[in-house]
């Protein structure tokens, strides 16, 4: 055993594996054309689907990409949705092996590659480690990202929209540099691949919307109406014609549940607000005057 | 399985460290500093046993025609150098010191480099003497000069500054496979391919 730990292979090996790892990705990795200047980053993630950064598309259409094989083709808009940055194009004929997934999470110090085809001279890497993985993160419209992660490895331009890879060349995110100005920001897999599959069904994501402005308060025991939480969420603020307001929610009350979920922090909210609950008219408890009331509110879409 | 019971009991991290430090250990004798120019001169390579050093035209570009350049050795010991050969479009120089029996570094391959394999550099940035760097290669691309000649270039990731020019970019086994030469947007360090020296400088 001695003997192999100075084995000068060892180096080499993880070097080499680290090569493999950008050459696996590398037929997955396509160059997006949709601005004007720098071209982006892309990541074939079904069959002929190939997902992107939002802010890499400057234009919906006249769009192309590059593959690892220097075939320049066509691309159709899809979707996109600018809360997380992530768009998705449809290219016909790619006959592309959508990139494989990381099976695990990704592990703060983790060794990560950072990757990307922004010009035809082939794929561009850079080694890192993941430096945080954490969540939830407030993004623009309000929009609340359950998840993301951070890593030191240098986004070189043109890496929007590509992948966040490990040792294996399995992908752990989507990078999205434009999000947070200087920092290099990747959704997680799972997040990003639920968000791509919404928008190649319908093109863009339903967040639905009470029209109230609202702080958690903390909810002495005798004040709980029954409920067992210690939190719930104080309304300071209903919208005229809003979905709260049509509902009956008044000013004062306090928010502890929605659709059977309890609600005892701001965070809590938006998730429940989400995709199939759009448009329906769900049940809202509230506790108002020491007791509980059930109101049932019409959840809005903007 | 008996060779995954071994990797399982082997420390890699430190494994690859005691493997990085013997390579730099070896190849710091062979890295000089080249002091023109400012902001810490620049690096070279001791390219033969006989004193010819390698480096960038642009860390000798601004010395006076036919005057002596100071060269120091990781020794400590300096000698004067006097330019033997240039070409500026490749940015290289080549420099002759009269000095026998000097360490040299073996040579890689630089047409078979891959993008993602690791890499490390030896210089001086900013006046700090052999100072290590390590990172992969981020690119292999190709720039057109005077819209005429292409010249293949590495791409890395390995942190680069002023005193860096000249200096050896390494591979994993040790060997020279390029020459540091700029640094790109503040963040990607631009290297020479050695085969590019070889070929259309050291061999014309």
């Amino acid at each position: 055993m001695e003997a192999t730990y100075s084995d000068p292979q060892l180096l080499s090996m993880l070097s080499n594996q680290m090569a493999d790892a950008v050459e696996r990705i590398g037929s997955a990795l396509v160059m997006v054309n949709g601005r004007q200047r720098q071209a982006a980053s892309g990541i074939v993630y079904a069959p002929d689907l190939v997902l992107t950064a939002d802010h890499v598309l400057e234009r919906e259409d006249n769009l192309t990409i590059q593959t690892h094989d220097q075939r320049t083709l066509a691309a159709q808009f899809v979707g996109r949705d600018p809360s997380t940055d992530l768009a998705v194009l449809r290219v016909n004929d790619l006959g592309l092996t959508p990139a494989a997934t990381a099976a695990d999470p990704a592990r703060v110090g983790q060794l990560t590659l950072v990757v990307g085809r922004p010009s035809s001279s082939g794929p561009m890497a850079s080694l890192g480690i993941v430096s945080a993985v954490g969540g939830p993160l407030r993004m623009r419209r309000g929009l609340l990202l359950e998840q993301y992660i951070r890593t030191d490895a240098i986004p070189y331009p043109g890496f929007s929209g590509g992948p966040l890879i490990d040792g294996q060349g399995a992908v752990l995110g989507i990078l999205t540099t434009g999000l947070i100005s200087g920092a290099t920001l990747a959704i997680p897999t799972p997040i990003a691949w639920r968000i791509a599959s919404t928008l190649a069904q319908q093109g863009f994501i339903k967040r639905g919307f009470l029209g109230i402005s609202s702080q958690p308060v903390h909810l002495p025991e005798a004040q709980r109406a029954g409920r067992t939480q210690e939190q719930g969420l104080l309304i300071v603020r209903v919208e005229p014609g809003s979905p709260a307001e049509a509902g009956g929610m008044l000013i004062g009350d306090i928010l502890v549940s929605l659709d059977g979920q309890s609600v005892t922090d701001t965070d809590d909210l938006q998730p429940l607000l989400m995709n199939e609950r759009v448009g329906k008219t769900v049940p809202v408890e509230v506790i108002r005057g020491g007791s509980l009331h059930t109101l049932h509110v019409t959840i809005g879409q903007r | 399985m008996i060779v995954e019971a071994m990797l399982d009991r082997l420390e890699l991290p430190a494994v690859a460290s005691a493997r990085l430090a013997q390579l730099v250990d070896r190849a710091r004798p062979c890295v000089v500093q080249v002091r023109s120019g400012w902001r810490g001169a620049g690096a070279g390579i001791i390219w033969r046993t006989d004193g010819h050093i390698l480096t960038n035209y642009h860390v000798i570009a601004a010395s006076q025609r036919g005057a002596a350049i100071p060269v120091v050795l990781a020794d400590g010991r300096t000698f004067a150098a006097q330019v033997v050969d240039h070409n500026a479009a490749l940015d290289l120089a080549l420099l002759k010191i009269a000095a026998p029996d000097l360490p040299v570094l073996p040579i890689g391959d630089s047409t078979r480099l891959r993008v993602g394999e690791l890499v490390f550099a030896i210089g001086h940035p900013w006046g700090q003497t052999n100072f290590v760097t390590a990172g992969i290669v981020s690119g292999l691309a190709i720039a057109l000069r005077d819209n005429q000649h292409q010249i293949p270039y590495i791409q890395s990731d390995v942190r680069l500054a002023p005193g860096n020019s000249g200096g050896p970019l390494l591979n994993v086994a040790g060997q020279v496979v390029g020459i540091n030469a700029m640094i790109a947007g503040g963040d990607l360090s631009v290297a020479i391919p050695i085969h590019v020296a070889l070929e259309r400088f050291l061999r014309v």
